[in-house]
């Protein structure tokens, strides 16, 4: 089972090359930390669902002495592997350019990462192989873009809601979303594992 | 031991094999007690399959020409060399009766029987 | 235990086509040869014995087990050949072994250096990059590395030239001087496998045709050609088909002894090559 989380790392040698430029330039961008750190999350394991994605892979996989179950816990586990490694070097490299970013930051991000490979990850095992990453591609740029300003625009409009939520206490508020995102995540593995158990390949 | 097999003959191959063998043990070129290759080993060099050479060592088995011991492999097995000769010495002695018979009724010399067989022989 | 791999009564339906009530047994020791046609179902049986595809009935044992609760015992003991690349395509043999390797319990360096040695791969070139006969060999590098008891190769010699396809039956038969190895191989080039196959498997349509050793074949089927006014409807009996023309019949019989019987010296009998008994099954039976 590791290993198939340790796959990702060789499988995409080159593109983790990449993956420290990338940083450094949306830091002098100056983008959003809250964006970078869900960048920085998404970077691999979605590098690997756009390889697992092809038909070979999966009978390869498959092939080897590995049951269904694992290879769909690996994805699953393996996206929070890398995602508490990546917030790890994001942060740091932030402190090393001096750039000031809250505890807010990473919630915020880590739980748009879950719900974006909550929804995300079983379509890979749905859909025929092909369409699904530029889709993605495309919805997580519109996210990105788009979901800040949703939240700034719900903050300031709709004022039941952030009221509800402001009278909420700090910690009922993120337990509450912790909880909510974890559940999300968790019925999205049960899901996938369910799909990919009977799927020809 | 060798062994030359003809993909194009209309003798099957396991057939080929065992008669091969068969005169390489009645010549003497394989002693007895002596090994032979394991059936996997020869399948390889020959390149056929395992279960014609399986065949041929069965029926080799059979007759007596060879015997397996399980995880040593198959060794000549001892031949009553004197009896074997005899037995082919009584199947040759029917046989030239026979072409004797025949020369007889269309008036063949003996001398010109030993000539034909003579050219025969070093053919 | 005899039999490596065992499908009993296996069914599996697709939407154009379907496998159905495959009854197979493959026997530890020996190369089993699978031939039938393109589209005849051989790829769906084999992903059926790799637990890719699951029956829609019946049951695959392999080594007497039972995916649903074997799945890696299973796939620890198969080394896998397919036709095409199933390794990441831009990676080079290292990187491949590094992610392969660690999936075998008894994975073993020492071997793939060796295969690697005689097949002369490179280590570092793409594998993308590889021609058809160096992918095929770095399969087979891979699938001979860990001591696999069965090997499962699916159209291995498609695509690679006449040389190359010597060699690697060489290679094969190399392997099975262990006897405790099986080979099980499917193919549309029959040539193949009458050099080196034990058994042979032929599956036409969906349905296996029959599952014989090479020497049952050639003892039961043949190819009569005569002139027609030896066929009649009782005649006719002892063909699977018959093809007529102006100047005579061809026929394919599975009982070259009745054949011979009925015949004797009136009609030429020959030894049918698998080819033969292709072709003329594709017409389909036209009795059982």
């Amino acid at each position: 089972m590791f290993n198939l989380i340790r796959r990702d790392v060789i499988l995409q040698k080159r593109l983790l090359m990449l993956f420290i430029p990338c940083l450094l330039f949306l830091i002098i961008m100056d983008a959003n930390p809250a964006f970078i750190f869900l960048f920085a999350s998404i970077y691999i394991p979605f590098n690997t669902y756009a390889y697992d994605e092809k038909t070979e892979t999966n009978i390869l996989l498959n092939s080897l002495p590995y049951t269904r179950n694992e290879i769909i816990a690996s994805r699953y586990l393996g996206a929070l592997v890398y995602m508490v490694l990546a917030v790890a070097i994001t942060s740091l490299i932030l402190l090393l350019f001096n750039r000031s970013f809250t505890i807010i930051d990473i919630a915020l991000s880590i739980g748009l990462f879950l719900l974006f490979v909550a929804i995300a990850l079983p379509l890979f095992y749905i859909f025929k192989p092909g369409y699904i990453s530029p889709i993605l591609m495309f919805s997580f740029i519109f996210l990105a873009i788009i979901g800040p300003r949703i939240v700034s625009f719900a903050a300031d409009h709709l004022t039941v809601v952030t009221n509800f939520l402001i009278n909420l206490s700090n910690p009922i508020l993120y337990t509450g979303s912790a909880l909510a995102a974890l559940t999300v995540y968790g019925a999205s593995w049960g899901f996938t594992t369910f799909v990919y158990k009977y799927k020809a390949l | 031991m060798q062994i030359i097999i003809s993909n194009s003959s209309k003798e099957p191959i396991y057939e080929q094999i065992t008669n091969q063998i068969k005169s390489s043990i009645l010549t003497g070129e394989l002693q007895e007690g002596s090994p032979i290759p394991s059936m996997r080993k020869l399948a390889k060099d020959l390149q056929i399959s395992v279960i014609t050479t399986k065949r041929a060592y069965e029926e080799l088995e059979k007759a007596g020409f060879i015997y397996s011991i399980v995880g040593k492999g198959s060794f000549v097995a001892e031949q009553n060399l004197d009896l074997i000769k005899e037995k082919k010495l009584k199947v040759i002695e029917e046989q030239l009766s026979a072409v004797i018979t025949n020369s007889r009724e269309i008036g063949l010399s003996l001398d010109e029987l030993q000539q034909i067989m003579r050219i025969l022989y070093e053919e | 235990m005899d039999n490596v791999v065992e499908l009993n009564n296996v069914t599996k339906q697709f939407k154009d086509f379907s496998v159905t009530d495959l009854n197979l047994q493959v026997k530890r020791g020996f190369v089993h040869g699978f031939i039938g046609a393109n589209g005849a179902g051989k790829s769906t049986t084999i992903k059926m014995m790799m637990n890719l595809l699951k029956p829609d009935a019946g049951d695959v044992k392999v080594f007497g087990l039972d995916y649903k609760s074997h799945e890696k015992e299973i796939k620890e003991r198969i080394g896998f050949v397919y036709d095409g690349n199933v390794f990441f395509e831009g990676m080079n043999l290292k990187d491949i072994k590094r992610i392969v390797a660690p999936a075998y319990k008894h994975w073993d360096d020492d071997v793939f250096k060796k295969y690697i040695d005689q097949f002369e791969l490179p280590l570092n070139k793409s594998i993308k990059r590889f021609s058809k006969g160096m992918q095929m060999k770095a399969s087979l590098a891979i699938a001979l590395s860990h001591h696999a008891e069965l090997i499962i190769m699916d159209e291995p010699t498609a695509g690679l030239d006449p040389i190359f396809r010597r060699e690697l039956l060489e290679l094969l038969q190399e392997i099975m001087i262990d006897g405790n190895r099986t080979i099980f191989f499917s193919t549309h080039i029959t040539t193949d496998l009458d050099r080196i196959a034990d058994y042979i498997a032929f599956i036409n349509k969906g349905q296996l045709i029959f599952n014989k050793t090479i020497h049952e074949v050639s003892e039961s089927y043949a190819i009569v050609k005569g002139r027609k006014e030896l066929l009649d409807r009782d005649t006719e009996k002892a063909f699977v088909n018959i093809h007529q023309s102006s100047v005579g019949f061809e026929a394919l019989t599975d009982d070259l002894a009745g054949a011979e019987n009925t015949f004797g010296d009136s009609a030429v009998i020959e030894r049918a090559t698998l080819e033969d008994i292709m072709y003329y099954m594709k017409g389909g039976m036209q009795h059982v």
